[in-house]
Order: C-alpha cells, then structure tokens, then sequence
C-alpha cells in the first residue's frame, strides 16, 4: 500500500481517534504515511518548512503503546490526529525560524504551551510551517525560506501572514494546523485556502512559546476542515496558563454546542461592512447567502453599527508596529540569530546583523514603531489609538445587547496571484473585516462557504464572537456547516494526487543550532525577502545567495 | 581645588538620590522562575525568559511586589494601588530583551520621605543649620540640641528588573575602554531591583551618606536585601548642581556613578561640588553629562554627555496585566512590618533611659542594636544601670572596631553579650578602671577570653581594700612631710601629686575612689 | 503627503533601531514611513476627549503573579547553545565602546 493511499491528514480528527481506537490503524502508520504523504505533496505547495519526524514516530510509540494496553478510552481529543504549527511556535529541538533569514540558525530549546498542549492532546507533530517573515504580510511572499502556494490554485497565495499553515490544512498535508493571528493571519489565509480557521478571544490560548509581533493583538488558533474539529483542537490548547500573564481562566467545552442549531440566536450584520468599497461581488454574495441560510435555519437577522470600525487600521498600524519594534529588539546577534561576522565593534555587529537579518518589511515595521513612540510622537498616534481600541471595543459592546454573533466577510476577495498588484484601497478595506476585532480582542473565525461564482476559488465567512464566548461562533458555524459540508480537500490534492517531484523537506533531527535551516530564499525568489550570510559556519550558501538585498516593493495594508 | 567647607560657604549644592537594591532575598528572579545566586557559574541560572528568547513571557514575583509596598510603607510612601509596568527600550548587550521592564509615570510607591538627624561632625557641612538656634527652621532642616534634623522627600520607588553582567576583556582594569571584546553573563539578569529617588532635597555630601546609611538599615530591617554595595546589591547614583548661596534658581546638575562605598559617595558627591565651584567662579559652563567617581584617582571623569534627554519609547508593557492592589493585599504587607530603626531608637530610650543621640546611633547599625539588645537581656535587674555603659561600648568601642575592619562581624565575634555585660560590670563595681576595659576589650577580641579571666591573668583587679590603701596613703604621707606642708598652707593642687604616689605604689590598681577619700581624710 | 519624518530623522531612527541603511535604503525608507505615516492620519482626526485608553485588551484580568519558587532553568550548554560566539561559559560580543559607556 503505497502511503498516500491511505491520507490521514485528509480524516477527520474524530475518525481518527475512533480508528485508532478501534486499531483499524496505528498511530505509527499515521505518522508514516502522513510524512510520506508530506514528502510528495508539499513540493507544490511548499507549506512545510522542516519535518518532525523522530518526535512523530515518537508521539506514535506513545500512542500504540497506550491502544496495546487496552487504555484507548484514556486517548486524547486529538489522538493521532497529524498535526503541525506555524514556524513562529517554539518547539524544542526544532528550528523556529519565524520564516526570517534572522532565525534561520536557531534551534529552540523549549516548546510553546500552545504546540505542548496539542502534543498532550495526542496530536502527531508532523512539522514546522512557512509564513510571512515574523507574521508581517498576507500572502507568505515575505517569507526568507520563499511562499507558499495556495493548493487550489498553485499560481496564487496561499494568504497570510499564516499562509503555511491555512495551505497544509487545505492541501490536506495535516488535519490540524496552529497559526497566529494579529491582524487576519488566521481568518484571511483560511478564506483563500478553504479551511475553518478560528482566532479565539485574545488571552483565551496561552502565547507563551509564541514568537511574538504584536503583543495585545496576537493569538493562536486552529485550522481544521471542519467546525468539530477545530472545537476538538480549541478544547485541547485553550486554558489558563501560569506562563501567559493575559491567559484566562475560562472553563468551555468548544464542542459542547455544536449541534445546538442557531434557532432563536441574533446574527448580526454590519451594513457598513456589506457597502464596502472593494468586496467584490462574489464574496459579497457568498455572505448574503449564508446570512440567508441562517434565517432559513431560524435564526434572525439584526442589523449593527460598529461607528469607530473604521479607525481600526489606523489603530492597528499604530499599536502593531510599536509593539513589534519592542519585541523584534531581542534580535541582536549576542544571544542567537543571525550574526554578521568579523566586526571588531558591537555597533557594526548589531546594525549589518539586523539590517541583513531581517526583510524589508520587518525593518520597515521596526522603524515605525521606534517612530511612533518617540518623544513628542507617542500622543499624536500611540495613546489616541489606545483610546480608540476603547471605542472599537464599545462599539462591539453594544452590538452584542443586540446580537449573538455577527456575521460578515473575511477579505473583500478570493486568493490573488503571486506579485500581484493590488488596489492599495481595496487591501485596506479588507483588513476592516478582520482587523477591528484583533483591537477589540474577541474572536473572530472563517468559515469556508464554497467557491466565488467568479473565480471559482474559496470564499470564507467570518463569524465574530463577543468576548470569550467563541462557542457562539462556533456554534453558528456548525449549523452553517450543515448547510455547506465540511471543507474539502483541495482538488489537486485528493487521495491518490502525485506531483511527480517530492519535496525536500529538511528535519528537524540535522538541526544544528548556528546552522541554516536549508532552503533560505535567494532574492529573486522573494519579493521582500533579503539574504545574509549565516552565522555559525562559512559555507556555500553565502555564496549562493550573495549579499545583496531587494529592497521590497512596499506592501501595505495586508491582513496579518 | 579649594576645600569642601570653604565651597559651601559660598555656594548651596542641590543633591539627588537613585538608590538601586536588588532583593537578593528573594528565590527568584523578577519575571521568571529562575534561582537569585551571587557568584555562580555564568549562564547556569537562565531560562527562555531571563535569555529573551523568542517568544518568553514574563510572569511577575509576587514576592518582588511585596517587598517593594513593604520597602514604601517604611518610607513613608503612599502604596498607589493602580500602577502598570513599562518597557523602556534601548539595546544594550547586558538586557536580554533590550528592553528593561520598569514602571511609568506611577510607580507602587510615590511621595515618601525620611528625617535625617545630623549630629557632630557631619553636621557641620550644613552651614547654615549651624548658626541657627534650637527648633528655628533651615529650609527642611531644623536645628536640634546636638544637630539638625533634614527632611527628605522621597519621589518614588518603582520596581524593575537588573540587566546581566559583563567583563571586558583585553582593556585594563576590566574597563570598557581598551577593551577587545566582552563576556555577557545572564545570571543576574532579570535580578529583582527596586529604585528609590529622592527629591533634591539633601544639601550636603554627608546628608547623602547619612540617607543612604539610614536607607540600608531600614531595608536591612525589612529583609527585602543583602544590601552589599561591595557586591552591588545596593547602588547610588546622585545627581549634584551647585547654587550661589541666596538664589532660588537651580543649576546644572551632573549626574555620578560609581560611588560604591559610604566613603565613596561623600567623598565623590564633594569632590564633584568642589569642580564645579571651580569651574563656576572660573567663568565655566557646567554641562548636563555623567560622571564617573574613580576613587583612586579622587576625581570624577566625564562618562557621556547627554545633549538631549534620553528618548527610551516608554509604552505599558503589554505582555504584563496591570496592577490594582486591594486594600487587604496592602494590608497583608504592613502586617509584616519589622520594627524600623527609628522605633526602635525610640523604644530603646524610653526602656532603657538613653539620650536619644545614643539611642539613634545605637541603631545605626542592625548588628549593635542587637547587640544592645541581647546584652540588656543578660543584665536582668541591673538593665537599667548598665544600659548607658553598655550602649557607650556598642557606640564607640564597637563601632570603632568595625569601622577598622571592615571584615568584622559582630554577631559571629569574640565579644559576646555576655562578655560584654561582663566587662562593664567590671567597671561599674570598680574592678577596673575605665581605661584599664579599654585593654580588656582589646584583648577579649584578641585572645578570645572572658574578660574576668583576662583581668585575672593580668593582675588588673583594683585594690579596694581600704587597710592596704590607707598603708600606701600613709606611707607615702610619711614620705613626703615638706608636701603635707604645703597642701595644708593651701596648696591643694598637690593632690594629684599624693594620688599619683599612691598610685605608683600599688602599680596602678589601687581604686582611686578610695584613694582620693583617704587622702582627703588624712590631709583635712 | 506631508513629511512627516526626513532622511535625516530616518538615519537617526535607524541609529537607535540598530539597523544599517545604505543611502538608497535611508531615501527609500524615508518614502515609505512618509506613506505609512500619513495613512495614520485618521487616529489624529478622531475627537478622544474624556476616552481611556485601553492597553490591555484583557477586561479586568489584574495583579496577575506567581509564588517565589525556583523553577529549573537551562543548564549553561543549553543557555549557549545558539550563541554565535562563546568563551569561557558566557556570550562573547566585539567591543562596545560607543555604546553608551559603562553603566
């Protein structure tokens, strides 16, 4: 049986745990065909950047060992379930490269709560995957290590800044992914991608372990390719963390209400955001219709204002920025990451190390930020967007006296080609639909609802929760879900699918701390992307890829 | 360079205080579950917190944030109960995020201060104190009987985080200049540190040293710190500006680092005063820079000159929920209040019927008011008699002694309190003379013996017995009739003549209580 | 578009960022802030008179804290283990004068 025969990562988290239960199959075929599975596919899509496999067949062992013993009752929600996480998660023994030229040599030396909790949980790790480089940009065309390619159309992004992990799970290369969100990279690249993508309320998943950019607007979440499982994985990586100061203490069963339907619940619309300049008329309709399905499954339309929506990108390029030029200081050259070599003073160490480390884009963030909170600057735009966040947050407030849950599009259009150039006014209309939130910090998810009548590419929903009560969202999607099926796997990537040319992907058991994670960018692959030499050892691949930088066409206003 | 006394005549310095202490106390670190070790191994006391490494967050110590309110509440601060941490940002190898965790504009403690009593000779630096009569006002100062007693504000003390430790390699004397490269140890990294500041309300260097002597025993007293300035655990920085006597308007302050001893910090903080009169009634500039006191050298040199204010980005630290103490967390902490110097001097007078000059300088040092107390303890009923000998001996002799040695420790020393109580009963029933305890003293530290043997052994009991003085007496009478002659004409200045006869007869150990009396006996 | 920041203000960010530019990359970046800088424009337009602001989207989560107990760490192999450069069990960096001097 060859293993793509045999596709887990195309199963569902709760089928996989009754076979496994059921000893249909073993944890270890799992983790053997879904690598297998990897190595062969993921050279189209390129949403892997390193496999896990000793810790795979090891989280296998485990989990034969405990169906061998007759303990499968004691099995985790996501017992063998594949799973893999955005390369900004730490996790130990693996690189965290965070797709930056910056990390490419860094070897993690301990694990993010969110990845421990997933493994806890019985997931099989299959790996590490690209994004944009520290979660800065939309499509992963910002990546060092190169994009990613969007499984239902290879010639388009994947999304971002979470575009590897939205690409994995829509390619069905794993059955559950993690990503972060700051600004949409969840919501966004799960649109383009045709996954249920879910960013919980702010401080419901811990971030410890979670290379962080925007530290009040980050937060982890899953993507699955059904609502039940993304319930399943909210349920094993939510909770209270002593390690995460902004973790709460909030107690849910995610897949409590799933069957609940939506009879009797107030699904808001915000008209501002269906009049939007820029929603193309595809995604536009794909809204309307779920919102008409909703009433049809009994539940009633209200419309709400969100008035101070429209500050949120302001806000948005405030605060992230500030906070990511703080968080992005630790990325010095003393204690790992990229080091210039043979400067005799700190000062030429730090400043060829940073500029050559980081993209375009980062440094372009790092210098606003810097900007932005300087004497003088920090009342014009820092604490007015502070305020502003307090309006936003009203604003949903009172919206939620109203309705249960709100229901309005994720990006004002299906996936884009690579390099494409997009209407600068378009993309910041599309960042209202998910940006607000990340301000406010309730959740927000997508909900794949088939493909654009246009472009034939997927389209998600986003449904937006009050403060910790993502359930609702959920619960929403689960009745819209009966409508439109589970998300399906990408065409081009269904059982039996064979590109012909298998991925080299690198593993995380020749991680070498100080060495390059192979695979770094040359420029002309990246848009955006710079190249530096490593740090650790002299080696060809300086040679290879020069020393020269590109200075990135300016992306603005991308979903992050 | 003229003299610090003759400066002062003329100009008014304006002192400021910021008092780093590290709660070496505590387990662990400020933000992480790290061990707090002085002199371990570098790098083996690290985690991905205190290493910043991607993706750490901080999770602050609960111990830290009481010892802080404990550190206010005996300082007389208000505990702001609503207060948030900053990051204030700029690279430097030493912090591991490059940026430091601290407090904003509201830090846990705000608005205290501490009376300072001046007394001897320190109090002289404040001239002005000096001409005033008992209970008139100097500004924050007021005249007392034996000084002066100096208000001094307190603006804040704030919590934050201590950056790592480096050694410069390939320079001299482990300077930053010369060197090659440097070694970063993260160890103390993330150390607990509270930073008290003051108002610019002290006048003198001595003030300054009295401030930051009293400062170490409260937060001795507290637990809160090792307080060792050799060690660094407790660090001063002052900020100095000079002012023509009379005028309102402040001066250019210089900021001084480096002043690592008691010793250190008067004498940089005068010397800085010194150099900038010179440079005033030279027609110079003071320019706003920081200066390093090298104490060998006795002067201070120019480290940075800071042309415009240091710009750090300050933003609330969004990785850190904000504070709102409650008023039972508040409560919890004075619950543990010790008793402070400054109660304890009062109850030590009013127990134990010391001036208060004594009772102050008692405490001036947690070792001698143990000391005192311990010793009080043993003397029972004769407490009270021998309190004022007692503290005499923890004042001078002992304080002298460990101001010569500076490794002496008194709670692990020969002189027990026992051996001290027994000293100076030795004295009070006139066994020996006070001069002669000097020597007992000296030898008990010494020889490490009781001083009772000691006395002993060196033959120093007094004679008391009142038949073998008045043979001396009369003999040397006897001796001596021309003198009788003329002490009983008038000469009665020859008394210390016929004391020091007998006493030369007896070796010195003839009690001259009774000596004087027989002699007054026999010549009236 | 207003200027909001000049070439000279970059390369002086650029000092205090730690960030090496080149000319082109200062004239560059200088261009793009401007953009960036001006699209903001909205967060100074909006009247906030009376709003407080909100740093931590948290609710009234506060006085978040843990107990004073030791918790293992790294041992000195694992702190060093992605330096670039290391002796004698610490980080090794080139020279810092300029830095600030010694603090």
């Amino acid at each position: 049986m060859s293993a793509l025969d045999h596709a887990f990562a195309c199963m569902s988290a709760s089928d996989i745990r009754a076979g496994l239960a059921a000893k249909e199959f073993s944890a270890r075929e799992i983790a053997e065909s879904s690598l297998a599975r990897v190595r062969a596919l993921d050279g189209a899509t390129h949403a892997f950047l390193e496999t896990t496999e000793a810790l795979a067949l090891e989280q296998a062992a485990k989990l034969d060992a405990a169906v061998a013993s007759g303990e499968a009752d004691g099995l985790g929600a996501l017992a063998g379930v594949p799973v893999a996480f955005k390369d900004n998660m730490n996790l130990a023994g693996t690189h965290t490269t965070c797709s930056s030229a910056m990390l490419a040599n860094y070897v993690s030396p301990y694990t993010a709560t969110c990845v421990a909790r997933a493994i806890e949980a019985g997931g099989i790790p299959l790996g590490k995957l690209n994004m944009d480089e520290f979660a800065f940009g939309s499509s992963t065309e910002t990546s060092a290590f190169g994009p990613s390619k969007n499984p239902w159309d290879l010639e388009r992004v994947p999304g971002g800044s979470s575009g590897g992990s939205a690409a994995a799970v829509g390619a069905g290369l794993a059955t559950m992914t993690l990503g972060s969100d700051t600004g949409g990279s969840i919501r966004q690249p799960g649109s383009f991608c045709g996954a249920v993508a879910v960013k919980p309320t702010y401080g419901v998943v811990s971030r410890y372990g979670v290379v962080a950019f925007g530290s009040s607007l980050d937060q982890v979440g899953p993507f699955t390719r059904s609502v039940a499982d993304a319930a399943l994985a909210m349920n094993a990586i939510a909770g209270r963390d002593p390690l995460d100061c902004t973790s709460q203490d909030i107690r849910t069963d995610y897949t409590a209400n799933l069957d609940a339907g939506v009879r009797g619940m107030r699904i808001g619309i915000v008209p501002a955001f269906m009049e939007a300049k820029g929603l193309t008329a595809e995604v536009k309709a794909k809204v309307e219709e779920a919102a008409e399905h909703l009433r049809e499954l009994g539940a009633e339309l209200v419309e709400v204002d969100l008035p101070n929506a429209q500050a949120a990108m302001s806000a948005y390029y405030v605060l992230g920025p500030c906070e990511a030029f703080s968080n992005l200081a630790r990325f010095d050259s003393v204690r790992y990451g990229y080091c210039d070599p043979g400067h005799k003073d700190l000062g030429g160490q730090y400043e060829a190390s940073r500029a050559k480390g980081f993209g375009a884009e980062a440094r372009r963030r790092i210098m606003l930020g810097s900007y932005l909170l300087s004497a003088g600057v920090y009342d014009t735009y820092y604490y007015p967007a502070q305020q502003v966040r307090t309006l936003i947050t009203q604003d949903y407030a009172r919206a939620y006296e109203q309705v249960d849950c709100i229901l309005a599009p994720v990006a004002p259009r299906t996936s884009f080609k690579f390099g494409e150039v997009s209407d600068p006014t378009d993309m910041y209309l599309s960042d209202m639909f998910t940006i607000s939130i990340n301000i406010a910090g309730n959740g927000g998810m997508s909900l794949p609802v088939g493909l654009g009548a246009d472009t034939n590419l997927p389209v998600g929903v986003q449904l937006i929760s009050p403060q910790f009560k993502d359930e609702s969202m959920l619960r929403v999607a689960a009745a819209l879900e009966t409508v439109y099926g589970p998300a399906p796997v990408a065409p081009l990537f269904r059982e039996g699918a064979d590109f012909k040319a298998p991925a080299t992907i690198p593993d995380a058991a020749d991680a070498v701390p100080g060495v390059d994670l192979p695979g770094l960018a040359t420029e002309s692959d990246v848009p955006g992307g710079v190249h530096q030499a490593s740090s650790a050892t002299e080696r060809e691949l300086s040679e290879r890829l020069g020393a020269a930088e590109v200075v990135a066409a300016q992306v603005e206003g991308e979903a992050e | 360079m003229r003299k610090l006394e003759e400066v002062l005549q003329d100009w008014e310095a304006v002192i400021g205080l910021e008092v780093h202490a590290e709660l070496t106390t505590l387990e662990t670190k400020m933000f992480c579950g790290c061990k707090l070790e002085f002199g371990a191994d570098p790098n083996t006391h690290t985690c991905p917190v205190c290493l910043g490494l991607p993706g750490a967050l901080p999770v602050p110590n609960k111990a830290a944030i009481e010892s802080i309110v404990l550190a206010g509440l005996a300082t007389n601060c208000d505990i702001e109960k609503r207060s948030m941490f900053y990051r204030k940002n700029y690279m430097y190898p030493d912090m591991s995020k490059n940026f430091q965790t601290t407090q904003g504009p509201v830090a846990f403690c705000m608005r205290g201060h501490l009376d300072l009593d001046v007394d001897g000779p320190a109090a002289k630096e404040r001239i002005t104190a000096a001409k005033l009569a008992e209970g008139e006002e100097d500004g924050n100062a007021v005249r007392t009987a034996e000084g002066y007693t100096a208000h001094v504000g307190i603006t804040r003390i704030h919590m934050e985080e201590d950056a790592g430790k480096m050694n410069h390699v390939g320079g001299s004397e482990g300077r930053i200049a010369g060197a090659t490269h440097s070694l970063v140890d993260y160890n103390r990294c993330g150390t607990p540190l509270i930073e008290l500041v003051t108002e610019p309300d002290l006048r003198t260097p001595e003030e300054a040293r009295l401030f930051m002597q009293k400062l170490r025993q409260i937060y001795l007293a507290l637990g809160i710190s090792d307080c060792s300035m050799e060690e660094g655990s407790l660090r001063c920085d002052g900020n100095v500006s000079l002012r023509r006597r009379g005028d309102k308007k402040l001066g250019v302050k210089t900021e001084l680092k480096n002043m690592n001893s008691f010793k250190n910090l008067h004498d940089g903080l005068a010397y800085e005063i010194c150099r900038q009169a010179e440079v005033l009634e030279e027609g110079g500039q003071i320019f706003q820079e920081t200066r390093h006191w090298d104490p060998s050298a006795k002067r201070t040199i120019v480290m940075r000159v800071k042309e415009t204010a240091d710009d750090y980005r300050l933003f609330p630290e969004p990785d850190l929920a904000p504070y709102d103490l409650s008023d039972e967390f508040i409560e919890s902490v004075r619950a543990k209040l010790p008793e402070l110097p400054d109660q304890k001097a009062a109850r030590f007078a009013k127990a134990f019927g010391l001036s208060a000059y004594d009772a102050r300088h008692l405490v001036e040092h947690r070792a001698t008011a143990n000391f005192f107390e311990a010793c009080m303890e043993l003397a029972g009923a004769d407490a009270a008699k021998l309190a004022k000998p007692v503290a005499n001996l923890a004042i001078n002799d002992v304080t002298a002694h460990m101001n010569a040695h500076d490794d002496f420790d008194l709670e692990d020393s020969p002189l027990t309190p026992a051996r001290a109580v027994e000293l100076v009963r030795l004295v009070a029933d006139d066994t020996i003379s006070s001069k002669q305890a000097k020597e007992v003293f000296a030898a008990v530290l010494d020889e490490d013996k009781d001083p009772a043997a000691i006395v002993k052994e060196r033959g120093m009991e007094q004679v008391s017995d009142t038949g073998a003085i008045e043979a001396v007496v009369d003999a040397v009478l006897a001796a001596n009739p021309d003198k009788v002659e003329q002490y009983r004409g008038g000469k009665t200045g020859l008394m210390g003549f016929f004391v020091g006869q007998c006493m030369k007869e007896m070796r010195g150990q003839g009690n001259p209580k009774l000596i004087n009396e027989l002699l007054g006996k026999k010549l009236g | 578009m207003t200027q909001h920041v000049t070439e000279h203000d970059v390369r002086d960010i650029a000092e205090y960022t730690r960030i090496g530019l080149t000319d082109e990359e200062v004239a560059q970046m200088t261009v793009d802030l401007n953009a960036i800088i001006d699209s903001l424009r909205p967060i100074t337009e909006y009247d906030l008179e009376g709003v407080e602001p909100t740093f931590h989207p948290i609710g009234g989560l506060s006085n978040v804290m843990r107990d004073d107990v030791e918790e293992p760490g790294f041992t000195q192999d694992v702190a060093l283990e992605n330096a670039p450069k290391q002796q004698d069990g610490c980080f090794l960096i080139p020279s810092i004068l300029g830095e600030g001097g010694d603090r």
